[in-house]
């Protein structure tokens, strides 16, 4: 089931990448190697002359812009932005925009998706005729820009979570050491068997296959309400912490008990009594009743969590799981 | 009942650790060494769920990045109209077993958008509070213990989702509809 949700993800992810990256083609979306009318402005006494650096401003229509791009928007301003030049000639130039708060949103997007995503528009501009003394009348052609979805699949979805994953294991470590260390001083005082106690009739119904004492009882219920009051930071290592303890009743290593699913699901499904983040949210946006949701939430997140047992109590019974045991 | 919560949120860590520490220190334990030789397995078990959290974030990002969030959108979106689900929360359904983060930024989009008193705010939010990143947690509980034979935790959890989901909006309608 995993291997193919694995693959079925990735698969749809650059379907859907090669699907917008081919309409954006066939619609000529960035239309690419076309040149857009410009008004190019220096300070006065300035000569565009081969292999100077220069900088300037271009002055462009965006109701003409926007029919160029053939988008629908009415906008009849026009605009001026800096352009910083570099002259091979003195009428070719390549230009960098750097971006504006005002700038046309596809001139935005193109920009980020430019591979110098170096928050400037990269081009180039051509001068076609001189208007008056600091101006020139010029065309500006952006740089190409083609398969921009499948770029965004490799810079963001590849390499950027491939390094996001890093990032959050490393950043467990410390808040990892710290709860491992307090469970361990809890088990050692027989704290953890102690709260396995009290919940026994239930957690035995639940983990019919966990011995009562067993330590996992106690992190179970540990980790499930830290869970319930919200301390995400406490419940993971302490879950972890159960994980590791329900691994030692595992007889196949490698393949999940039936007690660790079940535990899984009522993490994923998690009960959650002070949803501190959504609140915390809510109140910054201004809400008048900020925790009026905590009840339909407490509802709707208990409805989870007992149809996830339910269905993980049905489901291991059916032979394909029950084989994998064996 | 805000003070409240937010007293409980903040006493809770502090008082447990507390709580621990001394009543195993009057019980004998020498927390000190204990507590250390129990903090030295955090850095392997963090180590030990890279792989499995670098493979199932990759795949989402790569579902993410190439933009199937939209077309899945447009697949599912006239049966969760049937249920009562505004389309605005919809990416927000799709993306809360997947990414913890990702659906945290839509919600907070969709709550200052539309305001955290609207329906559509209030929906996310009780959405976002339905239930949990069920990929990232397999990932990472079933990481940290080396398995990957994973048998019916995902359609368990799936189950659990589409079922918190869907409650989230049936709840939300019958509150403040």
């Amino acid at each position: 089931m995993l291997n193919y949700i694995w693959l079925g993800l990735i698969i749809v992810g650059i379907i859907a990448a090669l699907s917008t990256d081919f309409s954006d083609i066939l619609s000529d979306k960035y239309r690419n190697n076309e040149s857009i009318d410009i008004i190019l402005s220096f300070d006065e006494g300035i000569e565009p002359s081969a292999g100077k650096m220069m900088s300037g401003t271009v002055t462009i229509d965006l109701a003409y812009l926007h029919a160029f791009y053939g988008i629908d928007i009415k906008d009849d301003r026009v605009v001026t932005y800096p352009v910083h030049m570099t002259f091979s000639s003195s009428e070719k130039a390549i230009a960098r925009i750097p971006v504006q708060e005002d700038f046309p949103t596809l001139w935005k997007e193109m920009a980020v998706a430019q591979p110098t995503d170096d928050g400037k528009l990269a081009g180039s501009i051509k001068i076609i005729s001189k208007r008056d003394e600091t101006s020139y009348q010029a065309e500006f052609v952006s740089d190409p820009l083609r398969f921009i979805g499948l770029q965004r699949v490799t810079n963001d979805g590849i390499v950027g979570y491939a390094s996001t994953a890093v990032t959050i294991a490393i950043g467990l470590i410390g808040i990892m050491a710290l709860w491992l260390g307090v469970m361990k001083v809890a088990e050692e005082a027989g704290l953890v068997q102690a709260i396995a106690t009290g919940l026994r009739p239930i957690m035995t119904r639940l983990f019919p296959d966990v011995p009562a004492n067993h330590p996992a009882m106690g992190a179970m219920i540990l980790n499930i309400s830290a869970n319930m009051l919200g301390l995400a930071n406490a419940a993971t290592p302490l879950g972890l912490k159960a994980m590791e303890e329900l691994n030692k009743l595992n007889k196949k290593l490698g393949t999940a008990t039936d007690a660790m699913v079940t535990f899984l699901v009522i993490n994923t499904s998690s009960v959650q009594l002070i949803p501190a983040t959504v609140i915390a949210i809510r109140v910054s946006a201004g809400s008048a009743n900020p925790t009026e949701v905590i009840v339909p939430m407490i509802l709707a997140t208990a409805t989870a969590t007992i149809a996830g047992i339910t269905a993980v109590k049905l489901l291991q019974r059916l032979p394909v799981y029950k084989k994998q045991l064996d | 009942m805000m003070t409240i919560l937010q007293v409980i949120s903040i006493a809770a860590i502090p008082a447990l650790i507390v709580f621990i520490l001394t009543y195993a220190a009057l019980k004998g334990v020498k927390i000190y060494e204990v507590f250390v030789e129990g903090a030295k397995e955090g850095f392997q078990v963090a180590v030990r769920i890279i792989p499995y959290l670098v493979a199932m974030l990759v795949a989402i990002g790569i579902f993410r990045a190439g933009g199937a969030m939209e077309m899945l959108g447009m697949l599912v979106g006239p049966i969760t109209n049937l249920i009562g689900m505004d389309p605005e929360v919809l990416p927000l359904a799709i993306l809360r077993p997947l990414s913890g983060s990702g659906a945290l930024g839509v919600m907070s989009e969709l709550v200052t958008t539309h305001g955290p008193d609207s329906l559509i705010g209030r929906m996310a939010s009780v959405m976002m509070g339905s239930t949990e990143t069920t990929f990232y947690v397999m990932a990472v509980y079933f990481g940290s213990v080396s398995v990957y034979r994973t048998r019916h935790a995902i359609p368990g959890g799936l189950i659990a989702d589409v079922v918190g989901l869907i409650a989230a909006v049936f709840v939300t309608n019958l509150f403040f509809g």
